[in-house]
């Protein structure tokens, strides 16, 4: 018999009603005590960010903030809260899917107060969804539960094709009968029940364009894989769905990003989290996921890298940063020359930036050659670099990344050949173990 | 009720005022209205409080000609009266008192009044009618006469008395003189108004030729300390007063004169001035030559031994009466004021008092506090931008220190009492700058004001506590009702939401310092509104 809601369904929703009570249920017990209200929040800043070096993943700190009514700074947070709690607590209970804008739209109403000198003001209880958006990440660090769990919907993003069978609600449907279309992994992935997997490891696109051409290409078929993409910044189901692949069916998961830092930021995401979410890490980082390309080294080779350690006081100051970086394997380069003038983009200054903020300060400064782009990160000193991109090979790809000052799209690779990318560049760089983890 | 023996000398001939009726106040039909009022005024209260007695002043004036511009000014007193053998020469013969006993009061010698008698002359003809009776007469006396201005003689054209029925005392002055009501009517209504602020003690109406009425009426059964002859102090003394002294004293010595004329000075200081002077102890008082006069005046002047003049002489206000007066006059938020210590300049004793007002219905300063100024309790009306006083708000206070942003509604009012107020010029409307008053005026003012500043203080922290209490209240019904859905079934949702509304309402009562009336209005508000 088809249900609706489903099982599963039902089952998350009891559990959120329940864990939403009990968290409230203090709050009342310490009004009736005659005590002043608080909410003790995990702190969600930069400075509560940390990361773990041996599950190598971001995590939120032990820093709590106290949301207390009574004072002036934090009264229409702590209001803003509960009111999110209550219309969550609501759409749970009528078995409702709120997306989070709906929830906005839900608790926007104005209060109609009259202030001590008798005038009377309208206030809304939020103006912007960005204020809804921010009660609900603090909901979710307060209950420790992730949004999805409070069933909470939100817009399909990624997609995964492969030799894959799930149930998702009272469906079972299999990932390799989707035609030249894919599943859009649902904005719930903790409801999704893995039934049968036969694939040797996860390959993640960055871009949906070349998702699709691997797609109907076979590449899945061909080479025993299940084929994600995120189209971009990964959202948090994606991220979510292929941590439990992997966990579950001990998948090893293999990251295809541009070659740029934005690239390079997409796939530390999915390894270690992101540092506005640390407090989801835990359930959707992937430590062991491994950055298979586009490589700078893929692009240029190692040879500029080698010019550069060759300097005596260059080489001491990266092998400060990080010890065996002149020492990697040597490389070879995918493109030739004429390839890599038609393919690489010049970097901007904003990619320059972002890679001081990867890598640190120290290694731009000996990496890049042009004096004027050195001023230009020159704002960026004292950065020193995010501890999960410490490792020589990341050095190394950098240092090439500032030095040529260029960035290329893995678009370009399927330009030289769809066949070149499949059944080439691909399979060997696995073959070989050309990844960085 | 203590009473004055006056005794009079004919000094200077009326005619000198008649020529130059100007400095005394007369310039032009509007200010001549101003001046006559102020007078007659001055003289009713100087009859009565400065003996005790809370003044009842009642003025009329009324047009007393259909085609000219005649008005009939009459003030009543309730005060001490004057004796009848004495009352043409004080309405009709310009004189010099010549007391030599000192105290505060608002006119001198009563030279005034005999303007406006002249004035009246002048003007219309008509001759000044004067009933009056002391207590303890059996009758009431009535005079009309002028002023033969040659002679400097009093005219009497008709004198008379009855009976007394009741034990009424005061005088009723009335006179007639040609002037410009319409335009004097507003500076006449304000320096009453002034003078009422002042003046809670005192019942003034005044009736206008409109048959409008103006009442102040009294409003507090204190009165000000009524000043106390005393003898002159050495060092506040000049030429003409040693002149009239010498000549007129019937003691042998010089030495007896200097202990029995003057404060301050006993045997032993009177001998060494006297050495100092190089004059003989024993020296006949009219037969000091002019150059021994001189010199003697000196060394009154330079000796510097004295004790300080007495204060005695002088009647402030005191803080009650001016506070009574601003509270009246203005309703404000807060109000205060100060007696200051008595000091001295010249040998004069003088006594700063400052009040202060804020808020409620107190005048708007643009720019600095709006300023009243007094002396001798007689309000200034002219000259403001010269007066020492208006220099002391304007130039010696930092308002800013004392968390004053102007436009402010704030008022400032400085009473100086002396027996010589160091007015600037004849016009009597300005006071100069005297160190020793300066200081103090500013001590006063800071004294004053700084008690204004705690309690702007104080309002902004209960003010800010308001706020913080209504940054919270304003979310107690939204917080009450989210966890009631959460909590609560459909059937005790409002129950629920009800009883936590009223904790969490003490509670931010509690937090804040705030009553919990003033949320709970905040929170109904909200719930009538919804």
């Amino acid at each position: 018999m088809i249900t609706m809601p489903s099982q599963a369904d039902l089952a998350a929703r009891n559990k959120a009603l329940d864990l939403i009570k009990s968290s409230m249920k203090s709050l009342v017990e310490q009004i009736n005590e005659g005590e002043k209200p608080v909410l003790v929040i995990p702190k969600r800043t930069l400075s509560n960010t940390i990361y773990d070096l041996r599950r190598k993943m971001l995590l939120l700190g032990p820093e709590v903030q106290h949301r207390s009514f009574t004072d002036v700074n934090e009264a229409k947070k702590f209001m803003q809260t509960l009111l999110m709690a209550s219309i969550i607590f609501d759409a749970l209970r009528n078995n409702e899917y709120p997306t989070i804008r709906d929830l906005y739209y839900r608790g926007k109403h104005s209060i109609s107060y009259r202030t001590v000198d008798g005038k009377r003001i309208n206030e809304n209880t939020w103006e912007e969804q960005r204020e809804s958006d921010s009660v609900i990440r603090d909901l979710e660090v307060f209950l420790s539960v992730l949004r999805e769990d409070l069933l909470i919907l939100s817009k399909e993003k990624g997609k995964v094709v492969g030799n894959l069978v799930i149930r998702s609600g009272d469906d079972t449907i299999d990932l390799s009968k989707m035609g030249h279309g894919a599943y859009a992994i649902e904005p719930t992935p903790d409801l999704i029940e893995f039934v049968d997997v036969d694939a040797e490891y996860i390959l993640v696109v960055e871009k949906d364009a070349v998702f699709q051409q691997l797609h109907r290409y076979g590449f899945w078929r061909k080479y025993k894989a299940i084929l994600v993409t995120s189209a971009g910044q990964p959202d948090r189901a994606t991220r979510r769905f292929v941590r439990r692949l992997s966990d579950e069916y001990k998948l090893p998961v293999y990251i295809l990003a541009d070659s740029d830092p934005y690239g390079f930021y997409i796939y530390s995401v999915f390894k270690a989290g992101s540092i506005t979410l640390s407090y989801e890490s835990e359930r959707l980082a992937t430590p062991s996921a491994k950055f298979i390309g586009v490589m700078m080294t893929d692009i240029f080779g190692d040879s500029v890298f080698r010019k550069i350690v060759k300097d005596k006081d260059s080489r001491k100051i990266l092998e400060e940063i990080t010890p065996g970086v002149s020492e990697l394997k040597p490389k070879s380069p995918y493109l030739d020359e004429s390839e890599r003038s038609n393919f690489i983009i010049k970097a901007k200054t904003k990619d320059l930036e972002r890679a001081v903020e990867l890598v640190g300060y120290k290694v731009a400064e000996v990496c890049i050659e042009d004096k004027e782009v050195k001023n230009k990160v020159k704002k960026k000193e004292g950065l020193t670099g995010y501890p999960w991109f410490s490792t020589p090979e990341w050095t190394r790809e950098i240092c090439i990344f500032f030095n040529t000052l260029s960035k290329l799209e893995i678009e370009a690779m399927a330009s030289k050949g769809l066949k070149f990318l499949a059944d080439k560049y691909i399979p060997e760089k696995l073959s070989v173990g050309d990844w960085i983890d | 009720m203590s009473e004055l023996r006056e005794v009079y000398r004919a000094v200077s001939p009326a005619e000198f005022f008649y020529k130059y009726r100007e400095i005394a106040g007369f310039a032009n039909p509007v200010r001549a209205v101003y001046q006559t009022i102020r007078e007659l005024v001055e003289n009713a209260l100087d009859a009565t409080d400065v003996h005790g007695i809370p003044p009842d002043v009642k003025i009329t004036v009324r047009k007393a000609d259909e085609t000219q511009d005649f008005y009939q000014i009459t003030v009543e007193d309730n005060g001490i009266g004057i004796p009848p053998n004495i009352v043409p020469n004080a309405f009709g013969k310009v004189l010099f008192s010549s007391k030599y006993v000192l105290r505060q009061s608002r006119g001198m010698y009563g030279l005034g009044v005999k303007m406006v008698v002249l004035y009246a002359q002048l003007t219309t003809g008509r001759p000044v009618e004067i009933i009056t009776s002391k207590s303890g007469y059996k009758r009431i006396y009535y005079f009309k006469l002028r002023i033969d201005v040659n002679k400097n003689e009093p005219v009497v054209i008709e004198a008379g008395s009855w009976r007394k029925t009741r034990d009424w005392h005061g005088t009723i002055v009335s006179v007639t003189i040609e002037g410009d009501w319409n335009r004097a009517k507003s500076r006449v209504l304000e320096y009453l108004y002034r003078t009422a602020v002042v003046l809670p003690y005192a019942n003034i109406v005044m009736v206008t030729p409109e048959n409008e009425i103006v009442y102040y009426p009294r409003i507090v059964n204190i009165m000000p300390k009524p000043p106390v002859e005393t003898k002159p102090h050495p060092q506040g003394t000049d030429l003409e007063f040693m002149n009239s002294l010498v000549k007129n004293t019937d003691f042998k010595t010089i030495e007896e004169l200097l202990v029995k004329s003057f404060q301050s000075i006993g045997d032993v200081t009177a001998k060494q001035i006297l050495q100092t002077a190089g004059i003989d102890p024993n020296k006949k008082p009219s037969e000091l030559s002019d150059n021994e006069l001189l010199s003697l005046i000196n060394a009154m002047k330079t000796y510097d031994k004295y004790k300080p003049p007495s204060s005695r002489a002088l009647s402030p206000l005191g803080e009650e009466i001016i506070k009574a007066g601003l509270k009246r006059a203005f309703n404000p938020e807060y109000v205060d004021a100060v007696s200051r210590r008595p000091g001295a300049y010249s040998g004069h004793p003088f006594i700063v008092e400052v009040g202060i007002a804020y808020g409620g219905n107190t005048p708007i300063g643009e720019d600095k506090p709006v300023v009243l100024r007094y002396a001798n309790k007689i309000p200034l009306l002219y000259d403001e931008a010269t007066d020492v006083i208006s220099e002391v708000v304007k130039e010696d206070i930092n308002w800013e220190n004392y968390m004053i942003s102007f436009p402010a509604p704030l008022l400032i009012l400085v009473h100086i009492c002396s027996t010589k107020i160091p007015f600037k010029g004849v016009g009597k409307e300005s006071i100069a700058d005297i160190p020793e008053i300066r200081r103090e005026i500013k001590l006063g003012i800071m004294e004053v004001t700084r008690g204004l500043k705690q309690f702007l203080s104080k309002k902004i922290r209960e003010e800010e506590a308001k706020r913080k209490a209504e940054a919270v209240a304003k979310y107690i019904p939204e917080v009450a009702k989210s966890l009631a859905v959460i909590l609560a079934d459909e059937s005790n949702l409002n129950a629920l939401r009800k009883e936590i509304i009223s904790k969490l309402t003490t509670i931010v009562a509690r937090k804040t310092g705030v009553s919990f009336d003033l949320l709970h209005g905040i929170v109904k508000s909200i719930e009538a509104e919804a």
